[in-house]
């Protein structure tokens, strides 16, 4: 049982590896400026809401810019969101493969959504270089971002397993996806602080897994005091929703090849 | 001796899913319609290939060849019955799979034998051998996407033929590329065969690729084994 889980990083992992770089590779072959593209949508992209929220709407931030307080939360959403996209498309996109060739099929999953996180481990070098631009003190507490990674990173991949083995049944969840993620997203303290959610409401709010992740991202980087109910409620979540996704995963995987 | 391929009693049947999105899964479940049909591709098939056999599967189109080469490369399962597999397999893959076609041949070698199943040491112990079978030493920068067919199906085999699998699977491989290859790839299986240390299984359409080629035939039919023989006889029912 535990050797089947660890297969895609021990007997498997030149694979993963590969295919890890091949989706890496391919995005910037063809592309002239490359690579920079995975830095320039996003930077885009915050600059637009930058200017949105900060110059139109004014959001109160604890003196952090604003534009340094909504990347922080940007950043790990992007991540968030690419990989489940990818990852849906995945395995679609490799049905030649899983006609022809076995392997542990959650390899190719896992191979989107690490690629997804070399594209973050980059921007993150942005966002250093935005930091001390501007001279954002990051507060000593800085190293929590990683358990909250690997928080996200099971709820992600729990999520990218079932969405991309039901993509193979159904082709609509990859439109699905789409708008689940930008209503998800704006069900997030990513734009605006958790501060301006309405009391009444905030205990609901709360419940949504990533409110937990994307604080947990802030209170690290910023000092805020960690909510840790909130921040250990994700930690339940995601741990649970990787299982299931897991547990789906392999039950319909070996109908795979028949469907595709 | 004991098989290295065993088909007991294997039965194969597909789901016919006809409701690829929700704007027809939706009204089936309404009208309370079946949601998918059952088809048998391959019904009770029996037989069994020993180490060192080269065997021939021949069929027309549809008569569940492919199902056979998917259940023997383990990426199936049978509905009923049992398929026991000892060693590892190489699928010599159609053309494309498992490449990429901005990405140049070099790189190409180390993902698709990764795919195919080796490491990294042994990819890199083999890749001045794979280039050199492959003939492509002058285009290996290049991307794919440039190459011919041929090309991409030389590099394919060149890639195929270096794992060190005792279970080979060829699929109407040989019907691209240029005759000289052509001859090269069969030349080479003819040699492999003889050290009788292979297992392969082929299948092909031509006639004398099989004949030439293989110590034994068996002539699928409507997802059943009809014959089983040499490769003359086989081909004597067959027309």
């Amino acid at each position: 049982m535990l050797k089947d889980f660890l297969l895609p990083f021990t007997s498997y992992k030149y694979l993963l590896y590969q295919l890890t770089l091949r989706e890496i590779k391919a995005r910037y072959k063809q592309s002239f400026v490359g690579y920079a593209w995975v830095l320039l949508n996003p930077f885009a992209q915050l600059l637009v809401y930058s200017f949105v929220f900060s110059i139109v709407f004014h959001f109160p931030t604890n003196n952090v810019p604003y534009i340094v307080f909504l990347y922080a939360a940007l950043l790990p959403w992007t991540l968030f969101q690419s990989s489940i996209t990818s990852a849906t498309q995945s395995l679609v996109d490799n049905s030649t493969l899983l006609k022809k060739v076995s392997f542990p099929r959650e390899v190719i999953p896992y191979a989107s959504v690490l690629s997804k996180i070399v594209d973050f481990g980059f921007s993150a070098f942005l966002f250093t270089g935005l930091a001390i631009v501007l001279r954002v003190p990051i507060a000593p507490t800085v190293f929590y971002i990683i358990p909250i990674f690997f928080i996200q990173l099971f709820l992600t991949t729990g999520i990218a397993l079932v969405f991309s083995a039901f993509n193979l049944f159904y082709r609509d969840i990859q439109y699905l996806t789409n708008l689940l993620l930008m209503l998800w997203m704006y069900m997030t303290p990513i734009v605006y602080p958790l501060s301006l959610v309405p009391n009444k409401y905030v205990w609901l709010y709360k419940l949504n897994p990533t409110v937990g992740i994307i604080e947990g991202y802030r209170s690290a980087l910023f000092g805020y005091p960690f909510e840790w109910t909130i921040i250990g409620w994700s930690a339940i979540l995601s741990a649970v929703v990787f299982l299931m996704g897991y547990y789906l995963f392999k039950r319909s995987e070996k109908y795979f090849a028949d469907i595709v | 001796m004991k098989p290295i391929i065993e088909f007991i009693h294997a039965t194969k049947q597909y789901i016919l899913q006809e409701d690829r999105t929700f704007k027809e899964l939706i009204p089936s479940i309404v009208f309370r319609r079946p949601l998918s049909r059952k088809y048998k591709a391959l019904n009770d098939l029996n037989f069994s290939i020993y180490e060192g056999e080269t065997v021939g599967i021949v069929g027309k189109n549809g008569a569940g060849k492919s199902t056979i080469l998917k259940l023997i490369a383990g990426v199936t399962y049978p509905s009923q019955g049992k398929v026991s597999i000892k060693g590892r397999v190489a699928p010599i893959i159609e053309l494309g799979a498992g490449f990429h076609h901005e990405l140049s041949g070099y790189e190409n070698i180390f993902l698709n034998a990764a795919i195919l199943g080796m490491h990294k040491l042994e990819i890199e112990q083999k890749v001045e051998s794979i280039i050199a079978f492959s003939e492509l030493e002058n285009f290996i920068h290049v991307p794919i996407k440039k190459y011919s067919t041929g090309m991409q199906m030389r590099l394919a085999f060149a890639v195929a033929i270096h794992i060190d699998a005792p279970i080979l699977l060829i699929d109407e491989v040989l019907a691209v590329g240029d005759e000289d290859f052509q001859k090269k790839c069969l030349q080479y299986l003819s040699e492999l065969k003889k050290t009788h240390k292979k297992t392969i299984v082929f299948v092909s359409h031509a006639r004398e690729a099989v004949e030439e080629f293989c110590d034994r035939a068996l002539l699928i039919e409507e997802g059943r084994l009809v014959m089983d023989g040499s490769p003359k006889k086989v081909f004597a029912k067959y027309d």
